[in-house]
């Protein structure tokens, strides 16, 4: 193994080209992710199936942290410890089969090693399933609980770490040869990670045992007033939005509006706490539809009426939208291209959400008859983010490690075309001018009247629509 | 031509494209979850729907110990694939087959017995011990409701049928069921949902009852309504398809659309308005929810003095005494609908009774006989009455 000292990326170096004219590409990878998400579906997760992971907690964490290892191998350590040469080269069906597998195995060491083996045993006893079956949890609630725990983890990963990479442009580091970069990444990552986690799952998971572990955790957590819930799942919903505004940031906006920014530091930060603005308006928004179709929540009942529930809700319609973001960006060539900038993004935005909509009416519709999941919104014992982020952690397999295989094949690009690519840190196709601001103030007066729109329409969407009968 | 009017059209295009995502981010983001954006929303209507009054409700606990040993069931879900997974195919009697967990089916399960429902329940459960994983677990869930109306009439109901053939018949001749249901005392057989604990014991009511009148969810599964038949019922079951389904003047039948873990659909609960004290709501296992129930009977039903009275039933909150903070809002929230009377057991848990009764809620204690394995809550052979 050598040290790649490319300043781009693999993922940057390349350009993925048809193999076929017209829609045959995408047709063919779709049918083809289509047979792998039910094979693999089936072998790991499917409660009929063979490994039955889905118990559910040990199956949520592993398509988790999957979906972790596939962002730090490909994003952070930009392939590392695998050397150009050989991604170039290689097949990629076995550049597919290779690379999982190492982020399978690393998955391993993490879960098992890591969480359960190092932090389970001598830091925080709620991450080992033994630590707790000896202090009289069932074996069952053993596993489900630090699995939930390491699951929570991974949510916090998935939102930092591309994050790091997207919005803050891997600086101060990003002149550092790889591993040094990437392990350095993923140390302050990590960190911040353990310190976002700290504020807020520890105290959920405190609140699991009886009695609450007051010395250990602030109990009753500090956000309950604010979130009408104790429950931890008001985290999950902005950070599950923060993990997906910041793919839509990266692919169908282009980094957009924040690469208008040419100061570097400015731009990153920017950047990186735009992310989490933006999703914070996603999540109040998502929240609050719910109250508007389902009616104003009640805390402490089950089910669909449940603040817990609608919080958790907004991370998993917010991933339904990250289906269709990713599958417009990898298999729609990013349609539409041939607008400006911000008209593009703003198709694409508009697109991205009804193929998200249509992918969250098809689940909830019809998952029941294929997945081994009943029908309803709220389960106690279901989370559609299980077969939804198995279904991107397939997208990715497909994209970065497969280069697209069947439908597309990698070239490299040329000095041409890598030039362009950097300059692109800085969009410089979009400028500032009295007619441009006089659109922006008309476009955010038409958006505001959209979401008034919106509003208004729920409530007759909540009485009159009936998704599940 | 001068490309700048392009230009400058070209410039309030990108603007409005830019501003549309940015209006409409910022409105969602300032006004969504804002104490504004709530009051404009319409309060929920009480349509309120009259339904007669009881004078009283008698409830005997014929067993609430639906299994006796907490890790062996939870050890079994475990190994058949989590809480998902078919509760048919899980291995458990009646249903087991010998062959380990998940590995059994319903037609597998009742082919060697399926001869022998009603009559020969001894020697049908005698050959599932064989065949299923921890047959000395099953108990069951089972209630006897007396119902007396304002008249001084008295009518029974039986509400769940519970899980062991063996256990069932112990805990029915314990409370003289077996003789009430030969008899014909007992006016009809409600099973409030699907589930093992509450459902699998239907061939011992049978045994003495077979025409029994019978209320069920309409979201039964295929094998459930199989195993009715399987077990010798001889009529046919009145499916419980509406929201509210009045059993007698006073005495309502609520359905709760809601998936239940190990692939179970729907839960029926019952409301009863007591004169001149309340509503009454009892339930088999609340998989809807306690608050879900009390606001559904708030909003749909009307009465007496617009005050919930008592609750009784299994209220699976901690079924497996294992816990998440979501519960800890219920207990933190319970309090606002004032009941006087908490008669709790089964799937509540032993924690949640815990933590309610250091909430300060009226809990009800047990007399821990025949089984029942602490006095936290009502146990086996306790009463408790309403009115």
């Amino acid at each position: 193994m050598t040290m790649d000292t490319q300043d781009t990326s693999y993922l940057e170096s390349r350009r993925l080209v048809k193999r076929w004219a017209g829609p045959w590409p995408a047709l063919a990878n779709t049918a083809m992710i289509a047979v792998l998400f039910y094979v693999s579906w089936w072998i790991f997760q499917d409660p009929r199936g063979l490994m039955r992971m889905y118990t559910p907690y040990v199956g949520y964490m592993v398509c988790r942290w999957l979906l972790i290892m596939f962002i730090w191998l490909a994003y952070i350590f930009d392939f590392w410890p695998f050397r150009r040469g050989w991604l170039e080269t290689t097949h990629p069906v076995i550049k597919g089969v290779v690379l999982t597998a190492a982020s399978v195995a690393v998955m391993l060491v993490v879960i098992e090693g890591f969480f359960k083996g190092v932090l389970g045993n001598f830091g925080i006893a709620y991450f080992s399933p033994e630590r707790l079956e000896s202090l009289g949890i069932t074996d069952f609630y053993a596993v489900e609980y630090a699995s939930e725990a390491i699951m929570m983890f991974a949510a916090i990963a998935s939102w930092l770490s591309p994050s790091w990479v997207v919005a803050c442009e891997n600086a101060p580091w990003q002149k550092l040869a790889q591993p040094a970069r990437g392990l350095t990444v993923l140390v302050v990552t990590f960190f911040l990670g353990m310190i976002v986690y700290l504020l807020t799952m520890h105290s959920h998971m405190a609140i699991l045992f009886y009695p609450w572990q007051e010395y250990t955790a602030i109990t009753a957590p500090y956000w309950q007033k604010f979130a009408n819930t104790v429950s931890g799942n008001f985290h999950i919903a902005w950070i599950m939005s923060c993990t997906v505004v910041v793919w839509v940031y990266e692919t169908i906006w282009q980094r957009y509006p924040f690469n208008l920014i040419k100061t570097d530091w400015l731009r990153r930060t920017s950047a990186f706490f735009g992310i989490i603005l933006v999703a914070l308006c996603l999540c109040f928004f998502l929240f609050y539809a719910q109250d508007l179709v389902w009616g104003l929540n009640i805390r402490g009942t089950r089910r669909e009426m449940a603040p817990d529930w609608r919080w958790l809700h907004v991370g998993e319609m917010a991933i339904f939208w990250l289906v269709g973001v990713l599958f417009l960006s990898f298999y729609g060539g990013n349609w539409p291209t041939k607008f400006s900038r911000p008209v593009n993004v703003l198709a694409r935005t508009v697109i991205s959400l009804a193929i998200g909509v249509a992918i969250y009416v098809a689940y909830y519709k019809t998952a029941h008859l294929f997945l081994g999941t009943q029908k309803g919104f709220s389960h106690p014992q279901q989370f559609p983010m299980i077969p939804t982020i198995w279904l991107i952690n397939l997208f990715l397999i497909n994209m970065w490690f497969m280069d697209g295989w069947p439908g597309w094949k990698a070239v490299p690009k040329t000095a041409e075309e890598l030039e362009e690519a950097k300059s692109e840190i800085v969009a410089h196709d979009v400028t500032w001018t009295p007619k441009f601001a006089r659109g922006l103030l008309f476009g955010a007066v038409a958006g505001a009247a959209a979401y008034t729109l919106v509003i208004a329409v729920l409530p007759w969407v909540g009485a009159n629509v009936t998704l599940i009968r | 031509m001068s490309d700048k009017p392009l230009a400058s059209r070209r410039d309030f295009v990108m603007g409005a494209a830019t501003g549309v995502l940015g209006g409409a981010l910022a409105s969602m983001g300032l006004y969504s979850y804002t104490p504004m954006a709530y009051d404009r929303m319409p309060k929920p209507k009480r349509t309120g729907a009259e339904f007669g009054a009881v004078r009283s409700v008698k409830i005997t606990n014929i067993s609430e110990t639906s299994w006796f040993n907490n890790a062996h069931l939870v050890g079994d879900i475990k190994d058949a694939g989590g809480l998902l997974v078919d509760q048919y195919t899980i291995g458990w009697a009646p249903f087991g087959n010998g062959k380990g967990p998940a590995k059994s089916s319903y037609d597998d399960g009742i082919a060697p017995i399926k001869a022998m429902l009603p009559n020969d329940l001894e020697a049908a459960w005698d050959i599932q011990t064989k065949r299923s994983i921890h047959p000395d677990n099953p108990g069951g869930f089972s209630t006897l409701i007396e119902v007396e109306d304002l008249d001084g009439s008295k009518h029974k109901y039986l509400l769940d049928v519970g899980w062991s053939y063996d256990w069932m018949l112990q805990s029915f001749k314990r409370e003289a069921i077996d003789q009430m249901l030969a008899a014909g005392e007992i006016e009809a057989l409600i099973l409030t949902h699907e589930h093992f604990d509450h459902f699998w014991g239907l061939p011992v009511a049978m045994k003495f009852a077979p025409k029994i009148p019978m209320y069920i969810h309409n979201g039964f599964y295929k094998e459930g309504k199989r195993y009715i038949a399987d077990s010798g019922y001889k009529g046919d079951p009145i499916v419980i398809d509406k929201e509210l389904t009045q059993i007698r003047p006073g005495m309502m039948a609520i359905k709760f659309d809601v998936p239940i873990i190990t692939r179970v659909y729907g839960e029926v609960s019952l409301a009863f308005n007591v004169k001149d004290k309340g509503l009454v709501l009892v339930s088999g296992c609340n998989h809807q929810g306690i608050l879900q129930m009390t606001s559904t009977a708030y909003q749909k039903l009307k009465y007496d003095n617009d005050k919930f009275y008592g609750l009784y039933g299994g209220l699976h909150i901690s079924p497996f005494e294992d816990w998440d903070p979501k519960y800890d809002d219920l207990v933190l929230s319970l309090g606002k609908w004032e009941f006087e009377k908490l008669g709790c057991n089964h799937c509540t848990g032993h924690l949640t009774a815990k933590k309610f009764v250091e909430a300060g809620y009226p809990v009800v204690k047990g007399s821990a006989r025949f089984r029942t394995s602490s006095p936290d809550y009502l146990g086996n052979g306790d009463t408790i009455v309403f009115g």
